[in-house]
C-alpha cells in the first residue's frame, strides 16, 4: 500500500506517514543486523575469549599465537647484547657485524610496524622471562615513539602484540586504559554485545577470504603451500623503495614529555628492567636527512629529547641520539627513514664506535 | 574532519539536530560555523585559504557589477588569486623539481630549493567552485551576491567541501538563500545514500585497495598480479570516490539541500564519450564549460576540435595531480577520445548496433579504462613503460594463480557494486513502468526492502569492513 508523501492533501498525514518511513526505515537498519547473532549461534564454539587488553578491545580470536618458541632460543644463544625494535633498527643493526665488533653474540628482536607496546612485551615476556643476563638491551625509536603508547596499536598492526603477550598484560592494560579513548571503545563494546559483529568476523572473513581459493585449488595442502608462497611474494624483499614510506609526521602536540611519559609503556619498561637487573640503552634513530642536513627539529620536539634524556638518565638508562651525526648522510638512506642493505654495516660500525664504552 | 571517523558521525547528528531548530538566516550562519569547523579540525591553518579565496571571490563578483567598466581586471583578480593559491599549493615542488631536472639535465648543477609544502585538503575542489561563481558572474549568467555569508557557505558547503560534487553556483547559491523545511523524504534518501556510501568506502573500497596497495608496492610485479592491481584500484577508485560523494548528498539531504550527481554507473560505458557522462560529472562539466567551450568547442572543424579536446583532458589529468603520470593519463583519455571520433568519421556506422553488441562494448571499454587506471595509479614512468610490456607468458604459476586469485577476492568484495550498475542498466533499457505518483510515494514492501538493504549494508559494514582505514583517494587531489 503506497503512503503518500507530502504532497497530497491532507499534508500533514502524509508528512506524518513520511516521518513513519523515515522511522521505520532507520529502525529496519538497526534491528536487521541482529541477524549476525543468529548466524553466530548456529556455529560451534561459545562466545570470544577475553583480550589481554580488555581496557583497550573487546573479546577476539588471538590471530598468532605467544611466540613461546623465542625463549629456549634466547637461552641457547646466551646473547650479551639484545636490540628490540621496529624495522628502524631493522635496517641498521647488522647483528652479525656487530657480533663480529663486540665478539660476543647479539639478539634481535625486531618485528616490522611494531611500536611501544610491542618492545615492553618483547621485553617483559620474552627477554626477562627467558632469564638471559644480557649486558644491554638497546631500543631503538623514532622521536616520540617511547612515550606514544598508542602508535601502532591500530588494527593493522595489533594483531603483532599476540606475538609478545601473555594471556593477561594488566599493566599494559592499565597504561592503555588511561589513553584509550573511552567513547569510542564504549560504542565498541556496546555494538559486540548486541550484535557480536567481532565473532562472526573471526569465521566469516577467513570463508571469504579463501573460498576463491577453495576454488582455484581444492588440495588444502596446496592451496597452505599457495598461501604461503603468495605472503613470501609481497614480503619486504619484494617490496619497491618509496621515498615516501614509513615517514611519521609528527605533531608538536605529541612532543609533551611530562603530559605523556607517565601514560606511556616508558616507566614499565625502566621498572621491569631495573627489577630484573638489565640496562637498557634507548637509541633514537636520526630520521631522514633533509637537503644534505639532519631533519629539521621544532623546539617543542627539542625540548621534548631533552626531558627524555633527563628522565632516562634519572631513571639509570642509557640514551644515544644519533640526530645531527654527521656520518649519517642521505645516501645511507633507502626509503623513508629506513637505513639501506648497502649501509647497514656502516651505520653498525659508527654504532659501536660511539657506544664502545658499552662493548668491552 | 574526515567522513569515517567517529567524530564525523557525532558532528553530523549534532550539527542537524541544531540546524533544524534555527531559523533560515541562523541556519546559513551554523552552516558556516560548521563548515569552517569542519575544514579546520586537525589543520586550523587551512582556513585562511579559504577565507582569503572567498573574500576575493566576492569582492570580485562585486566590483565586476559596480564597475563594468573593471569587469575583466576582477575576473583577472579572482583568476590569479585563485590559481595563484592552487598553483603554489599544489605545484610548487612539481614545477622546482622539474626545472632541477631539467637543468641537472643540461649539465648545470643547482641546489634545489627545499620547501616542502602541504597541500591543503579539498582546495582543488573548492578553488574550481568558487571560481565557477566569478566567471558567471563575469558572463552575466549569475547576479554578485550581496551577502558575504552566502557566498561563503556555498564555497565551504561542509558535506561536499573536501572531495566534491564540485557545484556550480546557480545550482547552490539559490539553495543556500532560499529558506529550507525538513522533509522526511529527502532525509530518508539521504539515509539510503549516507548508508550506501559508508558500505561502499568501508567495505569495497578499503578492501579492495589493500589489494591495489599491495601490487603496486612491489618492485617486480608480473604480468597476472599487475592487473589484478589495476582491476582492483579500479574497483577501488570508483567505490571510493563514489562513496564520498553519496555520503555528500545524503549529508546534503538531511540539511535540505541537493547536490549533483557526479557519477553514472561509469563502468557500464560503451565508449570513451560516454564514460566522461558518466564519471566525475561535475568536474567534467566545469572543464567543458569554462576550457573546452571557450577554447571553441566543436565549432571550428575536427582539427581545432581534437586540439581542444587534448588541452582540456591534458588540464584535467594536471588538476588531479602535480605528477607527469596524471598528465599521462588525461592525455589517454583525450586520445581516446579523439580516435573514437576520427573512426566514426571515417567508418560511420551503417546500422544501429546489434543489442547484443553492448556486452563486448562495455567490456572494451573498462579494458580501456583500466590501462587508464594504471597511468593514474603507477607515480614512475619507468614503472609504467616496464608495466605495459610485461607478458602474459611470462608469469611464474605460483604469480599466475596469486593474480586470478586476487582479481577473484576484488570482484567478491564488489559483487554489490557490479549488481547495482548492471541492474540499473538494465532497467534503463527496459521502458519506464512508474508512473508519476511513484516518484513521490514509498510503498511499504520497497521500504522493507530498503530497510533490509541498510540493515545489511550495517551488518557488512560491522564485520567485513577493512582492518586497514584508507583516506579517500580524491582528498590528495
Amino acid at each position: 500500500m503506497p503512503v503518500t508523501v507530502a504532497t497530497s492533501p491532507p499534508a500533514s498525514r502524509g508528512r506524518t506517514r513520511s516521518v513513519a518511513a523515515l522511522w521505520s526505515l532507520a529502525a529496519l537498519m538497526l534491528l536487521v543486523p541482529l541477524g549476525i547473532r543468529f548466524v553466530n549461534a548456529g556455529r560451534a564454539g561459545g562466545p570470544l575469549p577475553p583480550s589481554y587488553l580488555p581496557a583497550f578491545e573487546g573479546p577476539r580470536v588471538r590471530q598468532a599465537a605467544f611466540a613461546a618458541h623465542r625463549l629456549p632460543e634466547l637461552q641457547r644463544l646466551a646473547p650479551a647484547y639484545v636490540v628490540i625494535g621496529d624495522s628502524m633498527a631493522g635496517t641498521r643493526i647488522d647483528e652479525r657485524r656487530l657480533a663480529e665488533l663486540t665478539g660476543r653474540p647479539v639478539a634481535p628482536l625486531l618485528h616490522p610496524g611494531s611500536g611501544p607496546a610491542f618492545w615492553y612485551l618483547a621485553l617483559k615476556n620474552w627477554v626477562i622471562a627467558s632469564g638471559i643476563e644480557p649486558r644491554v638491551v638497546f631500543i631503538f625509536f623514532r622521536d616520540t615513539n617511547l612515550t606514544d603508547v598508542m602508535f601502532r596499536l591500530d588494527e593493522q598492526f595489533r594483531w603483532s602484540l599476540d606475538l609478545v603477550a601473555g594471556d593477561r598484560e594488566d599493566a599494559l592494560n592499565a597504561v592503555l586504559a588511561a589513553r584509550t579513548d573511552r567513547l569510542l571503545y564504549q560504542l565498541h563494546a556496546v555494538i559486540e554485545d548486541t550484535y557480536q559483529p567481532d565473532r562472526a568476523r573471526a569465521w566469516m572473513e577467513p570463508a571469504l577470504t579463501n573460498w576463491p581459493a577453495r576454488q582455484m585449488i581444492p588440495s588444502r595442502r596446496r592451496r597452505d603451500e599457495f598461501f604461503a608462497g603468495l605472503n613470501a611474494r609481497f614480503s619486504f624483499d619484494h617490496l619497491r623503495p618509496m621515498e615516501a614510506a614509513d615517514i611519521q609526521i609528527l605533531e608538536d602536540s605529541q612532543a609533551d614529555f611530562d603530559r605523556y611519559a607517565n601514560e606511556s609503556a616508558l616507566p614499565l619498561m625502566l621498572q621491569d628492567a631495573r627489577r630484573a637487573g638489565l640496562a637498557l640503552c634507548f637509541v633514537r634513530v636520526q630520521r631522514r636527512p633533509v637537503g644534505g642536513k639532519p631533519p629539521r627539529q621544532s623546539p617543542a620536539l627539542a625540548r621534548y629529547v631533552e626531558d627524555l634524556r633527563r628522565y632516562l638518565t634519572a631513571h639509570g638508562a642509557l640514551f644515544l641520539d644519533d640526530t645531527g651525526d654527521p656520518r649519517l648522510t642521505l645516501d645511507m638512506y633507502e626509503d623513508g627513514d629506513h637505513i639501506r642493505k648497502g649501509a647497514r654495516r656502516l651505520y653498525t660500525e659508527i654504532f659501536h664506535e660511539r657506544l664502545r664504552h658499552l662493548f668491552p | 574532519m574526515i567522513f569515517h571517523s567517529l567524530d564525523f558521525v557525532v558532528f553530523v547528528l549534532a550539527f542537524v539536530a541544531i540546524y533544524w531548530m534555527l531559523p533560515h538566516r541562523a541556519q546559513n550562519v551554523f552552516l558556516f560555523a560548521g563548515s569552517y569547523f569542519f575544514y579546520g579540525y586537525v589543520h586550523p591553518w587551512f582556513l585562511i585559504l579559504i577565507a582569503t579565496s572567498t573574500t576575493i571571490d566576492y569582492v570580485s563578483a562585486r566590483g565586476m557589477e559596480a564597475r563594468p567598466d573593471w569587469k575583466k581586471r576582477f575576473l583577472w583578480l579572482s583568476v590569479i588569486s585563485n590559481f595563484g593559491m592552487l598553483g603554489f599549493f599544489k605545484y610548487f615542488n612539481f614545477f622546482v623539481d622539474n626545472v632541477h631536472a631539467v637543468l641537472a639535465a643540461a649539465g648545470m648543477e643547482v641546489s634545489q630549493p627545499v620547501l616542502r609544502i602541504l597541500l591543503p585538503v579539498g582546495i582543488s575542489f573548492y578553488t574550481f567552485q568558487a571560481m565557477s561563481y566569478t566567471i558567471d558572474v563575469y558572463r552575466g549568467e549569475l547576479r554578485a551576491r550581496r551577502s558575504l555569508l552566502d557566498v561563503a557557505v556555498f564555497v565551504s558547503f561542509f558535506p561536499h567541501l573536501v572531495a566534491g560534487p564540485i557545484q556550480r553556483a546557480s545550482f547552490l547559491l539559490p539553495q543556500v538563500e532560499t529558506p529550507r523545511r525538513f522533509s522526511p523524504e529527502k532525509a530518508r534518501t539521504g539515509f539510503l545514500l549516507i548508508a550506501w556510501g559508508f558500505f561502499k568506502k568501508l567495505v569495497i573500497a578499503d578492501n579492495v585497495g589493500v589489494i591495489a596497495n599491495k601490487v603496486f608496492a612491489l618492485s617486480d610485479p608480473t604480468f597476472y598480479l599487475l592487473w589484478a592491481g589495476v582491476f582492483a584500484f579500479a574497483i577501488q577508485i570508483y567505490a571510493d570516490f563514489s562513496a564520498y560523494t553519496d555520503i555528500a548528498r545524503g549529508t546534503s539531504r538531511w540539511l535540505g539541500f541537493e547536490l549533483t550527481e557526479n557519477f553514472d554507473h561509469p563502468y557500464m560505458a560503451r565508449n570513451p564519450a560516454d564514460f566522461w557522462r558518466r564519471w566525475n560529472i561535475s568536474l567534467s562539466t566545469w572543464f567543458r564549460d569554462y576550457v573546452y567551450i571557450p577554447l571553441g568547442g566543436s565549432r571550428e572543424g575536427n582539427w581545432r576540435w581534437a586540439r581542444n579536446v587534448l588541452i582540456t583532458f591534458l588540464l584535467s589529468g594536471l588538476w588531479h595531480g602535480a605528477s607527469w603520470n596524471y598528465v599521462l593519463w588525461g592525455l589517454y583519455h583525450g586520445l581516446l577520445l579523439v580516435i573514437t571520433r576520427a573512426r566514426q568519421i571515417l567508418k560511420p556506422a551503417a546500422r544501429p548496433a546489434h543489442p547484443w553488441l553492448v556486452v563486448p562494448q562495455i567490456a572494451g571499454m573498462f579494458v580501456l579504462t583500466s590501462i587508464g587506471w594504471l597511468l593514474f595509479r603507477e607515480t614512475e614512468l619507468s614503472a609504467i613503460l616496464r608495466d605495459l610490456t610485461l607478458s602474459p607468458f611470462a608469469s611464474p604459476e605460483l604469480d599466475r594463480q596469486a593474480g586470478i586469485y586476487l582479481c577473484s577476492l576484488a570482484l567478491l568484495y564488489s559483487l554489490p557494486l557490479w549488481a547495482q550498475s548492471i541492474w540499473v542498466e538494465l532497467n534503463r533499457l527496459a521502458p519506464a513502468t512508474c508512473d508519476e505518483d511513484d516518484e513521490i510515494s514509498v510503498a511499504w514492501p520497497r521500504l522493507l526492502v530498503q530497510g533490509a538493504a541498510c540493515g545489511l549494508a550495517l551488518a557488512a559494514i560491522l564485520v567485513f569492513r577493512s582492518r586497514t582505514s584508507l583516506d579517500f583517494i580524491y582528498f590528495q587531489f
